[in-house]
């Protein structure tokens, strides 16, 4: 059994999934989904500059790229004779090097979570000191009160109470009988 | 009520779907790159034998963009076009290829080291991070 990895986003293609495009120089583009192979066939992205995929993520800095735990899946075309011992051994070694690797992308992650931090409060201390240099603040005009609020006092309507909803006011809508 | 849609809305659809059919591919970015871009090779497409089929019997051939022009002057404005030198430009960087796309993802090939590592050695954080 052999799994493929996608051409766009390169997660990988177990058998009976996904879909394949053979180009007329007989090379075989692998797609996992329609949503890779719409990409490649009718948008003609490049999948370094599409952000969901792994070649921009390691492209971008965003993953590990040299590491010792990626370097352990290789394509071999040279049939191994199956053998009880080597099957366990390996799945073994499969387990472990999991548990290493995620530690250690967990500590690149907070590597990289920590510069980025440090960056992003350089750029906002950089943007508050410019602010407070270019914006002068005006104080408050003293403001005649008297007159404005004698207006005020004018225009303001007296509530009544009236109203259609309530019923015996006058101007309800019922069948009132006299 | 039924539902009320705008209309005008397929702009071009039509040519995009007919650009897109596998009969009318054109050459992709990594064999133009790898292949055509080759002095010998281009030097070959560019004096092609006249061939009754292809757009002005082959003779206006543009190299980068694989597109067959009608006449000289179409070609010559064409190179003065903003397609060709996009074009131009997104050929000047390293194409895309299977054999990245599968490098990527971690698989690497029997008996060869990954070539990734020698492209990447610069960039200072992933060394570091592979050090922790």
């Amino acid at each position: 059994m052999r799994i493929e990895k996608c051409y766009f986003c390169s997660t990988n293609v177990y058998p009976g999934h996904g879909s394949a495009f053979v180009r007329n120089d007989a090379k075989v583009f692998r797609f996992c989904t329609s949503k890779c192979h719409k990409n490649f066939n009718r948008m003609k992205r490049n999948p370094r500059k599409v952000r969901w995929t792994k070649a921009f993520r390691k492209a971008a800095g965003k993953e590990m790229t040299i590491d010792a735990t990626i370097d352990f899946e290789k394509r071999r075309n040279v049939p191994v004779r199956y053998d009880r011992e080597l099957v366990q051994t390996t799945i073994k070694a499969m387990r472990r090097i999991g548990e290493i690797k995620k530690r250690r992308e967990h500590a690149f992650w907070k590597q990289r979570m920590a510069v980025a931090r440090e960056k992003r409060r350089a750029h906002r201390a950089k943007k508050l000191a410019a602010k407070s240099t270019s914006v002068k603040l005006l104080e408050p005009m003293a403001v005649e009160t008297s007159s404005t609020e004698k207006e005020m006092e004018r225009i303001k309507v007296p509530n009544k109470g009236r109203s259609a909803l309530v019923r015996g006011d006058g101007r309800s809508m019922g069948m009132d009988v006299d | 009520m039924g539902r009320l849609r705008r209309s005008r809305t397929h702009k071009a659809q039509r040519d995009i779907h007919r650009a897109s059919r596998t009969r009318a591919r054109t050459k992709d970015l990594d064999q133009i790159q790898l292949i055509d871009l080759d002095p010998k090779n281009r030097a070959a497409l560019e004096a092609q034998p006249l061939d009754f089929e292809k757009p002005g019997l082959a003779q206006h051939y543009c190299v980068e963009c694989a597109k067959y022009c009608e006449t000289d002057t179409a070609l010559r404005s064409h190179w003065k076009s903003k397609v060709h030198k996009k074009r131009c430009r997104a050929l000047k960087e390293p194409a895309y290829t299977i054999e990245e796309s599968e490098r990527v993802a971690g698989l690497g090939r029997e008996g060869k080291r990954s070539t990734w590592v020698a492209a990447t050695a610069s960039t200072p954080s992933a060394v570091t991070a592979a050090a922790a």
